[in-house]
């Protein structure tokens, strides 16, 4: 098939590279020229604007950053719909796995089906771990058809895919992830904390409860990060500070309690307002041993 | 001066009759002229736009809701913006998020128009009696120009700081007085919960450190089961979007504020919004 790609980063490239890796035909543009390189060197050939991308593929994929960088990609000035008229009416699927707000992907939705574009929000979960290995899980919202157009490429990036429901429902099955995988980091990093504090090792207590109730990846992966000490990204605090809030200005709006994700997503307040959010997530360990008066 | 007044709802209305009391010339603009009968009556001119009231006058006032809603006066053909003359002024009394607020001063600027962000806090009957806190944000001579038109208002004028500064602190305002009420509705459901009768605890507690406005008057509401607005809990609802934003924005944790939001959900989803803030209390006891 033939598939078009915007944005190339830490999620995006190795995406990318796995689309291209399943034998698909893949063109790409990213806002800045040397994030392209490394799929130029691998085959891909570069477009000189997310517009240029429309003229020629089936399937379009976008991973940017946030509901701004979507919309200004796919229905900017040369953006995916304004290369509309280059298909001479042939319809086009695009899809956009980035993490913004179900409310915005609706939205962006029907902006573009009056352009002629089929869009379906499928943002991810697995981090870049997950990007590079093709085992992301992949949820998507929008109509059967498109997810079928969609699903080979799906297939070369996750492992795990799911048709959740109707546009916007993709979003928000990644918002509910959010909220479990946001209050699970705090959970551990808590837990880990609290034995330490407490004069036991987190190590140990790390391995006694991974055989019990108590287990998750997070506690397993992330909980051996943090023991690691080794807070580089993977998923950026900022990030996950920017996902919690996509969930409670929904909650806001849905007039829904979250008191736990509530409570999480300050805790993401107070590490980028303390200067840890270029770290990962699993840093917010470091802001609960400041406030223990444990700092490391 | 010639004084122009947007937004003639439950505080603008009578805000603008003080103004106009004290013997200013007052002119009003509104999307339903029908709210400014009352005014028009008393000898106060309607103008046909923003834009025209802007240019008929030396100050404007606007008591709205929603920072778009201010943001849409102000932009557009017919907007105050294009009205003003040079060292015209707008004093906003709305509440809405300090960005929207800088957002407001800088294209009036364009315009070498001034702005104040000058929110209050006292609720209708502070705008009757005239009794507001004023919370000023901008510059202290803009400030100092106008402050004979505040004084009209209320006796509380404090200058905050520059430009979205009145809005932090009305912020700040927010975060406590509804803290306060969450408090004192947990307070009057836990009572009940005990078998203690709320009313007698209320006196007794007014009385003490616990003492406070909140629970003079929105625990008394809470003890007479008196939950019509006063302040309609909507607006608080709204007012905790823009803090949590602002929130975010710096990265402050606000973790009790973070807890009250989620109660003003559910009092939304419940159908309150109407109706007092009071009606934390009816969250609390709600049941299925």
């Amino acid at each position: 098939m033939k598939i078009g790609f915007i944005g190339l980063g830490i999620m995006g490239r190795p995406m990318a590279l796995n689309v291209l890796k399943g034998g698909h035909q893949l063109s790409v543009w990213a806002r800045r020229a040397e994030s392209m390189a490394p799929l130029l060197a691998a085959g891909a050939s570069g477009a000189a604007s997310p517009a240029a991308l429309a003229a020629d593929n089936e399937l379009v994929i976008s991973m940017v950053a946030d509901a701004p960088d979507v919309t200004e990609v796919l229905l900017g000035e040369s953006g995916l719909a304004a290369g509309m008229p280059a298909r001479g009416g042939r319809g086009l699927v695009a899809v956009d796995m980035s993490t913004i707000a179900p409310a915005a992907a609706k939205t962006i939705a029907a902006r573009l089906a009056a352009a002629g574009i089929d869009f379906v929000d499928a943002p991810v979960s697995g981090g870049e771990v997950g990007a590079i290995a093709g085992s992301l899980s992949i949820m998507a919202g929008g109509s059967a058809a498109a997810f079928a157009t969609a699903r080979p490429a799906f297939d070369c990036m996750g492992k795990n895919v799911v048709h959740v429901g109707a546009s916007g429902a993709g979003q928000v099955a990644k918002a509910c992830n959010q909220i479990i995988t946001g209050m699970g980091v705090l959970a551990v990093a808590e837990a880990f904390n609290f034995a330490a504090k407490a004069g036991v090792d987190p190590a140990a207590v790390r391995e006694a409860l991974l055989g019990g109730f108590a287990y998750s990846k997070i506690l397993e992966n992330h909980g051996q990060r943090m023991l690691d000490r080794n807070f580089k990204p993977g998923f950026k605090s900022w990030m996950h500070q920017k996902d919690m809030n996509i969930v409670m200005q929904s909650a806001h709006e849905l007039g829904l309690q979250l008191p736990g994700a509530a409570a999480t997503a300050q805790m993401f307040n107070a590490m980028v307002g303390s200067g840890l959010g270029e770290e990962d997530s699993i840093a917010v360990l470091k802001l609960l041993e400041r406030l223990s008066g444990q700092e490391r | 001066m010639r004084v122009g007044f947007i937004g003639l709802g439950v505080m603008g209305r009578p805000m603008a009759g003080h103004l106009h009391a004290a013997g200013h010339a007052l002119a009003v603009w509104s999307r339903r002229p029908e709210t400014a009968a009352p005014l028009l009556a008393a000898g106060a001119s309607l103008q046909a736009t923003p834009r025209e009231l802007a240019a008929a006058c030396d100050v404007v006032f606007t008591m709205v809701t929603a920072g778009d809603d201010v943001e849409n006066l102000v932009a557009g053909p017919d907007g105050l913006a294009a009205g003003f003359a040079p060292g015209g002024v707008l004093i906003d009394c709305s509440t809405i998020a300090p960005d929207a607020a800088r957002r407001v001063g800088a294209r009036l600027a364009e315009v070498g128009a001034h702005f104040l962000d000058a929110p209050v806090s006292g609720g209708a009957q502070g705008a009757i009696d005239a009794k507001l806190a004023i919370m000023v944000g901008g510059e202290a001579a803009v400030l100092a120009q106008v402050r004979p038109l505040l004084a009209c208002l209320g006796p509380r004028i404090v200058h905050v700081g520059p430009q979205g500064a009145g809005q932090v602190a009305k912020a700040c305002n927010q975060m406590i007085m509804v803290a306060a009420i969450e408090a004192a509705a947990e307070a009057m459901h836990f009572a009940a919960t005990h078998g203690v009768d709320c009313g007698p605890v209320h006196q007794a507690l007014c009385g003490g450190s616990a003492g406070s406005r909140v629970l003079d008057i929105m625990g008394a509401r809470m003890v007479e089961r008196n939950f019509a607005a006063g302040i309609e809990a909507r607006l608080h609802h709204k007012d905790y979007g823009i803090i949590e934003q602002a929130a975010k924005t710096q990265g402050t944790p606000l973790l009790l504020t973070a807890q009250v939001s989620q109660q003003l959900n559910a009092l939304m989803q419940h159908g309150w919004g109407k109706d007092d803030t009071s009606s934390l209390l009816r969250v609390l006891e709600a049941k299925k």
